[in-house]
């Protein structure tokens, strides 16, 4: 069964079981393997996308409940690293084994959309996604310095 | 599916339709060399369309200098380190490095240079020197020791890194350099000695003329350095980019998700493959109904695949299973968990639990074990101690848990192996490769990927080789072995469960007359005699320690920190015990203690103790319901080699209703003669904080019916965003050493001061991790 949806702004039809998670078309069929798997029961978050904006652990959403939304992953934020999230990671050297960092910065981004001055507290109500390099001490600076760096820009993100 | 079947046309419009996304083309395997495609996050071996400089270097003609790195980056940072190490000596310009993972294959077929086989100078106290990396063998296998081999120590563990390559990869840098300049030198009719360089531009000074590396790097490959034994490399007082903060040279490619884990390969024909391990260790396949699932979408094939070979998998019992493959990896994994498997179990094994096994180590305290030291008389001294204080402790298995599950991408052809993964020891498995496939190692290539964290070899489990031996049924078709979370689990290795006895007898002043420390952990563990070993760290004028184990079947491994963060926590545990029983402060205790010592390094650790005291306000009132508690790491402090030492001070507050939160850390680091990348050590220190934190508070796995129960997220815990403490000071200080590294065992001091800030707010005192099992309110 064909199932549609867009994905990074480009329309697919894909042809799966419906059940599939989102995680393996985005992965397998699309070939967009920026977004990662780690868990496979939504815990962890390294799955983490938008779908029609909203975060959402894709290791554990089925494909048909994406049909005819509209995805965005990592590669879907720039291709460049100019995004604001991603230059503040870059600018405070968050990374390190960088495997959870997708979902962390994809939920970043959502969180900035609610919150687009987070305080430590909303960080840390917020932000349930794992980082085994614990790299949390730099993402809750980088996120402060995303935040600066979108209400400078004019607050869109 | 024959090798023969992609046509350069496939491989083209394969390549050519899926722009942005990573499928690795390949043509036939002879000339699958030629043929990988090679995109933008990708980190494995190419070959250069241009000559090397030497076998660590190469120029290109637009100034680009790409250094090989023959260690993992899996977070520590290696990568930007080593390839920082290289152009300090090369004196190039750092934002033309383009680090590039050394080849496998060609370290199979080539020697190390004879110039980069001894260490200068006189060991680890010498600033100008190289340290003493130990050789140990030079087993081409690279599981032990430091090979002879072209990019000798392919081994990505025991924070070694930079510790064991540090003077060979200056020696390349230079070396490089030295031949460009003999080039230019060539070039212009001039004497070498009237060049010099720097940021890729030479100059000869008495006329002024310039040019740059990539103009004369072609001139160079072919100009031989006369007299390499003789390279000097610069000692920490000339480093101009060693010691300065880089950002790691990864992370723009880590924040857009082009990255190339081992999981993100992508063949043009390659089948998925999702297994299904006995999860009893040592256990194996008894029947499989392949046919119950033969009509499944997408699936193609089973295979059982029996209990790796241990000597070619590190030595390490896992259990035997049945791999599903199919054309996606969701396909091949719902198949396979609706497949029937029967399993022959080893009963002795099935009967194991964590009861019955701590039972046994616990019990094993009071037999013979292997005496680690024995100064003065113990006996004697308890005869006439004032008082006797006496705890005993444990810790569980640990896994390492990376966040990148198992995997491996093979393609066997009738004479070649490729393997696609992130792999701390490619060495070994170049080795296992031929093992298994029986084709030579000389035609045996890993493709070396980023690895989704380590934290003790993580990325040298039995994935590769259960991905070979799947493949290897497979001839022809690239096989992408997956494990799911919780096979990961059953696929990894363990910290050992561990127990100690810990007992000292105190003067009529509070002072340790003797201590007997007794530890026990699986016979297999590696680190056993961490922390304890050659003299107390902690003076006691009568001093025993012994080791004592039991054969257990859980597959016990190097996670981070080995040996030393289950006795570094039984270690300083007991110094706050002792100091609270003398009535002492807990830093003034131990730092009497180290003073007592004739420990090599005891001014730095004293400086660490007083360091991380001061920065922490120590002994300055904290409000009701928060306490202080310090705590000293060590790795070397025995020896006159290679150490690193750190302090810590940890302020922890608990809630009346028992919710515990590090709320800062003070952290006093021992920089030895000086740090090649200090923001990259930052960072693995704050890392490490949160990682012991993790240990203390909430992570364990028990065993029970001879398997382990916690096997994924839900209930092995990882600490988010809202555990890390808001407040982290890091001071370092020179020592008179080289560093023994610091990616793994820095931070262990967490685990004793929590427990101690649990005893100083609640009353409490808890011997055994994680804490998560106590009750930690208080009125």
């Amino acid at each position: 069964m064909a199932i549609d949806l867009t994905v990074n702004g480009v329309r697919h039809s894909v042809d799966v079981s419906p059940d599939t998670p989102l995680l393996w078309v985005v992965r397998d069929t699309l070939k967009l393997t920026g977004t990662k798997f780690s868990c496979g029961i939504a815990q962890c978050g390294a799955c983490t996308l938008h779908v029609d904006g909203r975060p959402v652990r894709s290791c554990s959403l089925p494909v048909s409940a994406a049909a005819g939304k509209t995805v965005t992953t990592i590669e879907g934020l720039s291709t460049d690293g100019s995004h604001p999230v991603q230059a503040a990671w870059v600018e405070l050297d968050v990374p390190q084994c960088g495997y959870c960092q997708s979902g962390m910065i994809m939920s970043v981004v959502a969180l900035l959309k609610r919150h687009p001055k987070p305080t430590d507290a909303d960080i840390d109500a917020e932000i349930t996604n794992a980082c085994r390099c614990s790299t949390y001490h730099r993402i809750r600076q980088a996120i402060h310095l995303a935040a600066a760096k979108v209400t400078a820009a004019g607050g869109k993100i | 599916m024959s090798d023969l079947d992609i046509s350069r046309r496939d491989f083209l419009s394969t390549a050519a339709t899926t722009t942005g996304a990573l499928v690795v083309g390949f043509w036939v395997p002879s000339r699958a060399e030629a043929q990988i495609i090679h995109p933008e996050g990708a980190a494995w071996a190419v070959e250069p369309g241009m000559d090397e400089v030497n076998a660590w270097v190469v120029v290109a003609p637009d100034e680009t200098v790409t250094v090989r790195i023959a260690q993992t980056e899996l977070g520590q940072g290696v990568w930007t380190s080593n390839a920082m190490i290289v152009a300090d000596e090369l004196q190039c310009d750092w934002s033309k490095v383009r680090p590039q993972y050394a080849s496998a294959n060609r370290d199979g077929r080539e020697m190390a240079p004879a110039w980069t086989l001894k260490a200068p100078g006189n060991g680890a106290q010498d600033p100008n020197g190289g340290g003493e990396p130990e050789f140990g063998d030079r087993n081409r296998r690279g599981v032990t020791g430091i090979p002879d081999t072209l990019y000798r120590r392919m081994r990505t563990n025991a924070a070694a890194s930079v510790k064991d390559g540090r003077y060979y990869l200056q020696l390349a840098g230079a070396e490089a350099r030295e031949r460009l300049l003999l080039a230019a030198a060539k070039m212009w009719g001039v004497p070498v000695e009237q060049v010099t360089s720097k940021n890729s531009v030479i100059t000869h000074g008495l006329t002024g003329r310039t040019t740059t590396y990539g103009k004369v790097a072609s001139l160079a490959a072919h100009t031989p350095h006369p007299n390499p034994e003789n390279i000097r490399i610069k000692p920490p007082s000339e480093w101009t980019l060693m010691g300065t903060e880089q950002k790691n040279l990864d992370v723009p490619i880590k924040v857009t998700g082009k990255a190339v884990y081992g999981i993100d390969i992508n063949l043009p024909g390659m089948k998925w493959a999702a297994i299904k391990s006995c999860p009893v260790y040592g256990g194996t396949v008894k029947i499989y109904d392949f046919e119950r699932i033969r009509k499944e979408p997408g699936v193609i094939s089973a295979v059982a695949f029996p209990i790796p070979n241990p000597a070619l998998i590190r030595g390490r019992i896992f259990g035997g299973g049945v791999a599903v493959i199919a054309d996606s990896w969701y396909q091949a994994k719902t198949a396979v968990e609706k497949m029937p498997i029967a399993w022959d179990m080893p009963p002795q094994n099935a009967v194991r639990n964590t009861a019955n096994i701590r039972a046994e180590l616990l019990a094993s305290l009071d037999k013979p074990g292997k005496v680690g030291v024995n100064t003065g008389d113990c006996d004697a001294a308890f005869s006439r101690a004032a008082k006797i204080v006496e705890a005993t402790y444990t810790v569980p298995y640990l896994p390492r848990a990376r966040m990148e599950p198992g995997n491996a991408t093979v393609l066997v052809g009738d004479n070649r192996v490729d393997v696609w993964l992130g792999d701390q020891s490619p060495q070994e498995t170049r080795y296992s490769a031929s093992q298994i496939t029986g084709i030579p190692e000389s035609n045996v290539y890993i493709h070396l990927c980023h690895l989704g964290g380590g934290y003790g070899r993580n990325g040298n489990g039995p994935q590769a080789e259960q991905a070979i031996y799947i493949a290897n049924q497979n001839r022809g078709t690239p096989i992408h072995l997956l494990w799911t979370r919780e096979e990961d689990f059953i696929n990894t290795t363990y910290r050992s469960i561990g127990v100690a006895r810990l007992k000292a007898a105190l003067d009529a002043d509070g002072w340790p007359v003797a201590m007997e420390v007794r530890t026990a952990t699986d016979a297999e563990a590696p680190g056993t005699t961490a922390a304890f070993d050659v003299a107390a760290r902690y003076f006691a004028p009568n001093y025993r320690f012994s080791y004592h184990s039991a054969r257990i079947h859980v597959p016990v491994g190097t996670r981070r920190g080995v040996g030393a963060p289950a006795q570094h926590f039984y270690r300083e545990s007991f110094m706050d015990e002792l100091a609270h029983a003398a009535g002492k402060d807990p830093y003034l205790y131990r730092r009497e203690l180290v003073a007592r010592t004739n420990l090599p390094y005891k001014a730095d650790i004293i400086r660490a103790l007083d360091m991380a005291a001061e920065m922490s306000g120590w002994g300055k009132p904290l409000p009701k319901g928060w306490a202080r508690a310090i705590g000293f790491e060590e790795r070397g402090a025995e020896t006159g080699s290679h150490a690193t030492l750190s302090a810590m001070v940890h302020t922890v507050s608990i809630s009346k209703d028992g919710k515990v939160r590090l709320e800062r850390v003070d952290v006093a680091h021992d920089e030895g003669f000086g740090l090649v990348n200090p923001l990259s050590v930052k960072k693995q220190i704050e890392g490490q904080i949160v990682w012991f934190y993790n240990d203390v508070m909430h992570q364990e796995c028990n065993v029970e019916d001879g398997h382990v129960v916690e096997n994924n997220f839900d209930r092995f815990p990882l600490s988010r965003i809202h555990e890390d403490p808001p407040e982290i000071n890091i001071r370092f200080f020179k020592s008179g050493h080289w560093l023994d590294g610091m990616g793994h065992d820095r931070a262990t001091s967490i685990q004793s001061a929590v427990c101690d800030a649990v005893f100083q707010i609640t009353g409490k005192r808890y011997r055994d991790l994680p804490l998560r099992n106590h009750d930690l309110t208080w009125a």
